[in-house]
């Protein structure tokens, strides 16, 4: 008897969800994450890049939309592509700064339309080969790519073995150094850092001891303020010499760095929507934010408040009138 | 010398010749088939490595995989009509335990867990588990932990009906059981992050992925418990059961559950423990809360962030182990219960307790934790760290800084481990695995670690599995010594267990993904600081079943041994560890389990190898990287839980919870 | 000795009440093809070594047959491995037959669907166990009252009745106490009174008392007697105890490697044992507590009939023993007014030293043919 009860009870129970669900369709790609918009507040989600530029980014727009439009705001971390699939998806409603992703944006921008651009945030990204520059004065010549096998003895480390070390950071960064140190036959092995922070500690180690090393490194970044470095060339960027990433043998472009939307967000986030695509700051903001959060050690709320108490007439303009 | 086995010289020697015997049969078995099959394979593809001829590239059709994925998920009948509803059902779920939760406010979460303890577990519990929710509070992660919280509740309730599913029809089922067991078994030694990717492309990132992922990982062991509980029942209770007249369903709902319970309980303990611990590490596909701050601490090496991110989850982590373990005691012993707050009484007075609370706090307009009681401990962390890095990274006299340390392990344990193991000619890798695994089992279990190398080779992972396994052997060596010291130790001396037991058993109930953010810290990034973690994990485990193996040694025998005046060292030797072998080769295969689950999450700290390309995989959503990797990680497992594996398997085995 | 004759000897003692049991030909074999062995009569003379080498399997109960009557209390005696536990599970299928056949009152008990078989379980025939057989996560009163719940009685109902019967095994006190907490005795007074909740017609007990200490095992025998006195019912008593057998027994199945060997009065067992297997096994029974004087009557001669103490027919040995003692001359043994015979210091000694037979063999050499002297022969 009970156990009939008890059978009856969860296959109610079970039909209860399924119906409040939407019996019928159910369209995934159109699901929030289950933390929105608790407890009657406006939620907005932000995804957070895992390098401090984009957490500055998030910081600052955090910052006001929860103090002077009155938002609460989620900030999921989830690596560069798959934030992609989740702004799509709409469980987060915008990114704030992406380093290009063509395919990405061929997919959902153009053929799905489920994301929009947002425009530039106002910062130019350059991803390159860096040595330290007290290296570089050492040995002018090691700037140059051609010049680097000749030195593939200094950069050695533990983890490269017999050759030199090209560090790298997350997995999830745009990059090509694996196949460039292949096409341009260079004695090097790429040891990828695992994230942006364990490849920065290292550079501080390496820097304490004055020790040379070869790093992937991109600008804008508050790092070259503690650590200057010198960019090694490599053969120039043309226009498509990246279309095939397995015979890249060319250095990385210029890129202006863009903010996507969500394309519901865009059209119904209100305020919230509109005062992000009026987002727009330079190098040298996003820089002292980032050295607060990642140097200072300050939270990214209390960096964020800094820069805003200092800065009111650059973010007034990005209010909703 | 004579003293301990001069009594059994003759029985010795027979079993030993028999085994030897039985043994130098399998290997001439093994060598003539070597011999036969070697010069073929070799005259064919000879090269080190593992044959590109015999290798299977998945690149492009799991490519197409992803990209029909993505571009059919809003479309396709299999998601809008099966697996959409299943992706709602949970969001729904969640952001209804959530809403609850939050609109209990920090005093009725805070004071309904106590009640919950009490009710559960006792007086001392409640008062920490109570403690423990306003610790979170206080270091200002009250909405992360509410949030995995929430998860690990409808994570925890999905697993438990699906594994007491599973857990009845093998227990009431002979050829379920023979089904599902050595399913059951090999799941529980697969490393949780082997399952992310494939959840992350079907439900996309975020909380139906996270969660089906726990489901998958945490069910198992409510599943097998369920299934030995059931089974195990006491035949006499069920006779009498029987010859009372009781119907099939009687015996089962009066009988054979209840007299499960212990094991029931042991189960759902278990299943919380690996809910949460995959609830953390299911942060790296979106699942937010607690992990996802770990995780984005982690990322800017900010330990003391990471730190206050870490402590709610090894709280958590503890009080629920404590709640749920109790509670199981409690089950087991027959205290009559007196108090007048028996039965449904004492609930009624906890949910009251709990209204009351989440209500006054609602009145004095508190329901959120006031952020005037936050203490902020990262600066005092991060302090604390530097002035550690400043003084032990590197450059200390005489012993070297920790950074050189890892150096040094690199170079001279590391480097040459994984050189020699990617030398061998890849053949030779398959003999030795299948000497091993034949030695050690049955042709079986030779045949399943053979194929399991053999599928990674196919796959075009060999020498990064090799690597893999490279960092897992250096971490199992280490792990091994210091965990076999320390447990002699133990058992030698009640006072140093006594001391070690408290630090263990937080130790064992922490979820893998808080180990990675001291190692960074102390040991930079590369694979040294992936192997010291997966020690440190595996550790806990391989000190408490050594303890316990030579602490159950026949006390006779020890006696006896004493009698003939043997030294402590002697006894230690010929009479504790040759008795306690069987104890010590679970400690081996646990430590081989334990060691690869964390070396595998080392991708996150510089690893590199196959770990590495799970984390790409899912950093770049691509399935053909992260999947095939996932698939090796999966082979290596099983391939190195067969070898280490003794054919009779202990029942319920001392398994950690994680 | 055929178990056929011995059933028609005891079939014609009670013509009265049909049988509560009737099982007959009764096979349980354990194996592979079990069921080719009973019908395979080259296999039946083989013993369980060999039929184990010929065949792989293991004969538990082989051929047994015997009848149960109402009201009595039925001993099967036999060591461990004799199949006497196999037996008694065989009676209500708790395992099930190899062939043969159970008649309970009549009714075929192999031939009962699901249902009727739990209708025999539930109000017909209750089991004791060895191992008590408790739930451990239910309180006493709540382990005794099963039987009902599981029929569907209501909880007052049904809680009312457990309690009566708890009073009955005087376990008063402990109605909440859960079985862990208590001792082997009390527990088994639990797996007594849960059996007598139901209100069985039969009650099974196997070996319910091997695993109590000895004292406590004398109460509860004592009990056993008391429910029988107080009841009447009928009961099927496993054992590898013979004093307890013989003690409890209206009857004794003996059972050796499957087979009844021997099945009689206790005072047919002793007094007559079937074989040398059976002589051995009571060798060393106080036979003055066993033997009624009925053994060691001889005809009245002289002024017998005239003095010394009257005992019954039914009176132990050992009860003359005292009177005669204790008087000096034989007893008449007195059934009603009719003085069947006396017994003298002559008689007595010989029933005690195990002589008591007309034919006096020296028991030691055991003679190969057991002439079997019954009861019937002294009184005709």
């Amino acid at each position: 008897m009970r156990v009939r009860t008890r059978v009856m009870s969860a296959v109610t129970a079970g039909g209860a969800l399924l119906a409040l669900s939407g019996c019928g369709a159910a369209d995934m790609s159109k699901q929030a994450s289950p933390y929105a918009n608790a407890a009657g507040a406006k939620t907005v989600t932000l995804s957070v890049q895992s390098w401090v530029g984009a957490q500055a980014d998030v910081a600052v727009a955090e910052y006001l939309l929860k103090n002077e439009l009155g938002y609460r705001v989620d900030k999921v971390q989830i690596d560069e592509v798959p934030a992609w699939d989740a702004l799509s998806q709409g469980r987060v409603d915008a990114i704030m700064e992406d380093w290009g992703h063509p395919d990405q944006e061929q997919r959902y921008v153009k053929e799905k339309k489920t994301i929009v651009s947002g425009g530039d945030i106002g910062v130019t990204g350059h991803i390159g080969w860096y040595v330290p520059t007290y290296f570089a004065k050492k040995h002018p010549d090691v700037t140059d790519w051609k010049n680097l096998n000749k030195y593939a003895d200094r950069f050695r480390t533990s983890e490269s073995g017999g050759k030199g070390q090209l560090m790298d950071g997350s997995p999830s960064y745009v990059t090509n150094d694996k196949a460039l140190v292949k096409n341009l036959d260079l004695d090097y092995e790429v040891v990828f850092a695992g994230s942006e922070a364990a490849q920065i500690t290292q550079i501080e180690q390496f820097a304490k001891e004055k020790k040379p090393f070869l790093t992937y490194w991109y600008k804008p970044q508050w790092l070259f303020e503690k650590v200057p470095m010198t960019e090694v060339k490599l053969p120039e960027y043309k226009e498509g010499c990246d279309a095939d990433p397995a015979k890249i043998k060319c250095a990385y472009p210029h890129t202006p760095l863009q903010k996507y939307f969500n394309a519901d967000f865009a059209k119904k986030g209100g305020d919230a929507a509109e005062f992000l695509k009026n987002f727009k700051w330079s190098e040298e903001d996003q820089n002292e934010v980032s050295l607060m959060i990642a140097d200072k050690k300050m939270s990214p709320e209390d960096a964020a408040k800094a820069w805003v108490d200092k800065n009111e007439s650059k973010w007034k303009g990005w209010l909703p009138k | 010398m004579a003293t301990a086995t001069a009594s059994s010289p003759v029985r010795e020697t027979g079993i030993g010749a028999l085994l030897r015997h039985r043994a130098v049969g399998k290997l001439l078995l093994l060598a003539v088939a070597a011999a036969v099959l070697v010069p073929i394979l070799n005259a064919k593809w000879a090269s080190g490595a593992w044959p590109d001829a015999l290798t299977v590239d998945l690149t492009e059709p799991l490519g197409r995989t992803t990209d029909w994925i993505i571009d059919n998920r809003d479309n396709h009948p299999l998601f809008i009509y099966f697996l959409g509803h299943i992706s709602n059902a949970i969001v729904l779920s969640v952001r209804g335990v959530y809403l609850v939760l939050l609109a209990a406010g920090w005093a009725g979460v805070t004071i309904g867990a106590g009640l919950v303890a009490w009710r559960v577990a006792g007086v001392r519990l409640a008062v920490m588990a109570s403690a423990a929710f306003a610790v979170c509070g206080l270091l200002g992660m009250w909405v992360p932990t509410m949030q995995t919280l929430a998860l690990m509740i409808v994570a925890v309730l999905a697993s438990v009906v699906i594994g007491l599913l599973l857990g009845l029809a093998g227990g009431l089922n002979d050829r379920c059981f023979r089904v599902l067991r050595p399913v059951l078994d090999t799941m529980q030694v697969l490393p949780a992050y082997a399952y992310l990717l494939p959840f992350a492309l079907v439900f996309g990132m975020g909380v139906p992925a996270a969660i089906i992922a726990t489901v998958v990982y945490a069910a198992p062991p409510m599943a097998r418990l369920t299934a030995l509980g059931l089974r195990g029942a006491d035949g006499g209770v069920m006779e009498a059961v029987t010859s009372l007249g009781a119907t099939g369903r009687q015996r089962l709902f009066s009988a054979r559950l209840p007299l499960a319970l212990k094991e029931l309980l042991l189960g759902l303990n278990q299943t919380i423990m690996m809910a949460l611990s995959m609830a953390v590490i299911a942060s790296v596909i979106g699942a937010g809360g607690l992990g996802d701050r770990v995780y984005q601490a982690l990322s800017t090496v900010d330990v003391g962030q990471a730190l206050a991110a870490g402590i709610p989850i090894v709280l958590l982590a503890v009080v629920l182990d404590r709640v749920t373990g109790a509670a199981g005691e409690r089950a087991g012993a027959n205290a009559e219960d007196s108090s007048p707050l028996r039965g449904g009484r004492g609930w009624a007075v906890a949910a009251a307790g709990t209204v009351v609370a989440a209500l006054a706090a609602r009145f004095a307009d508190r329901v959120d934790w006031p952020t005037g009681w936050v203490v902020n401990i990262a600066p005092s962390v991060n302090t604390a760290k530097e002035w550690m890095v400043d003084h032990i990274y590197t450059g200390v006299p005489v012993v070297g800084g920790t950074a050189d340390w890892a150096a040094h392990f690199t170079d001279w344990v590391l480097n040459p481990v994984r050189d020699g193991l990617q030398g061998l000619p890849w053949w030779s890798v398959l003999l030795v695995v299948a000497a091993l695994a034949w030695l050690i089992g049955t042709w079986q279990t030779a045949l399943t670690a053979v194929a399991a190398m053999g599928a990674i080779g196919v796959l075009g992972v060999w020498d990064k599995s090799l690597d893999t396994l490279a960092q897992v052997l250096a971490g199992v060596a280490v792990t091994l010594v210091l965990g076999f010291a320390i447990g002699v130790a133990a058992s030698r001396s009640k006072r140093f267990e006594s001391l070690l037991r408290p630090v263990l058993d937080v130790f064992q109930t922490m979820p893998q993904f808080v180990y990675l953010i001291p190692v960074v810290a102390l040991f930079g990034i590369g694979r040294a600081p992936a192997v010291a973690a997966a020690v440190v994990y595996a550790l806990p485990a391989v000190v408490r079943i050594t303890t316990q193996g030579l602490n159950q040694v026949d006390a006779s025998a020890m006696e006896s041994s004493r009698s003939l005046g043997a030294t402590s060292w002697q006894q230690l030797r010929q009479v504790q560890l040759p008795l306690a072998r069987p104890a010590l080769m679970l400690a081996l295969n646990q430590g081989v389990v334990l060691v690869l689950a964390v070396v595998v999450i080392g991708g996150l700290v510089g690893g590199g190898a196959l770990g590495y390309d799970v984390v790409f995989g899912i950093a770049q959503g691509d399935l053909a990287t992260g999947l095939v990797a996932g698939i090796a990680i999966v082979c290596l497992g099983l391939m190195l839980d067969r070898v280490t594996q003794p054919t009779a398997r202990r029942e319920p085995s001392a398994k950690k919870g994680a | 000795m055929s178990e056929a004759t011995m059933t028609n000897g005891t079939e014609t003692t009670t013509p009265a009440a049909g049988p509560v049991f009737a099982v007959k030909n009764l096979w349980k074999v354990f194996g592979p093809r079990a069921g080719r062995i009973p019908d395979d009569t080259s296999l039946h003379g083989l013993s369980p070594a060999e039929l184990r080498e010929r065949t792989g399997c293991t004969a538990a109960v082989r051929d047994v047959s015997f009848e149960v009557n109402k009201g009595e209390v039925f001993v099967v005696m036999g060591l461990s491995g004799s199949g006497k536990s196999t037996l008694v599970r065989c009676l209500t299928r708790l395992i099930e037959p190899t062939s043969g056949t159970i008649a309970i009152d009549g009714e075929d008990v192999l031939a009962m669907d699901k249902a009727r078989l739990r209708e025999l379980r539930r109000h017909r025939a209750s089991m004791v166990f060895q191992h008590f057989g408790l739930l451990p996560h239910r309180s006493v009163l709540d382990n005794v009252a099963y039987g009902l719940e599981i029929q569907g009685v209501g909880k007052a109902e049904r809680r009312a009745k457990a309690l009566e019967v708890v009073e009955k095994v005087g376990l008063e006190g402990l109605e909440q106490r859960k079985p862990g907490q208590l001792s082997g005795g009390q527990q088994q007074r639990v797996g007594l009174a849960r059996a007598l909740a139901v209100d069985p017609e039969v009650l099974l007990f196997d070996e319910p008392f091997s695993a109590l200490d000895p004292l406590i095992r004398r109460d509860m025998q004592e009990e056993v007697v008391r429910l029988h006195r107080e009841e009447g019912r009928t009961m099927v008593f496993i054992t590898h105890d013979l004093s307890e057998a013989l003690k409890l027994g209206d009857r004794i199945a003996l059972m050796r490697d499957g087979r009844v060997v021997q099945c009689g009065t206790p005072e047919e067992i002793v007094g007559s044992p079937a074989d040398d297997y059976v002589r051995d096994f009571v060798r060393d029974v106080a036979r003055a507590d066993v033997m009624s004087v009925r053994s060691a009557m001889r005809p009245a001669t002289g002024d017998d009939e005239s003095r010394g103490a009257a005992l019954g027919p039914d009176a132990k040995v050992s009860e003359a023993i005292e009177a005669v003692a204790r008087s000096g001359f034989p007893v008449r043994v007195m059934d009603g007014k009719r003085c069947l015979g006396v017994v003298d210091h002559a008689g007595l000694l010989a029933v005690v030293a195990g002589t008591a037979a007309p034919a006096p063999t020296p028991p030691a050499p055991a003679a190969p043919t057991p002439t079997v002297p019954g009861q019937g022969e002294v009184v005709g």
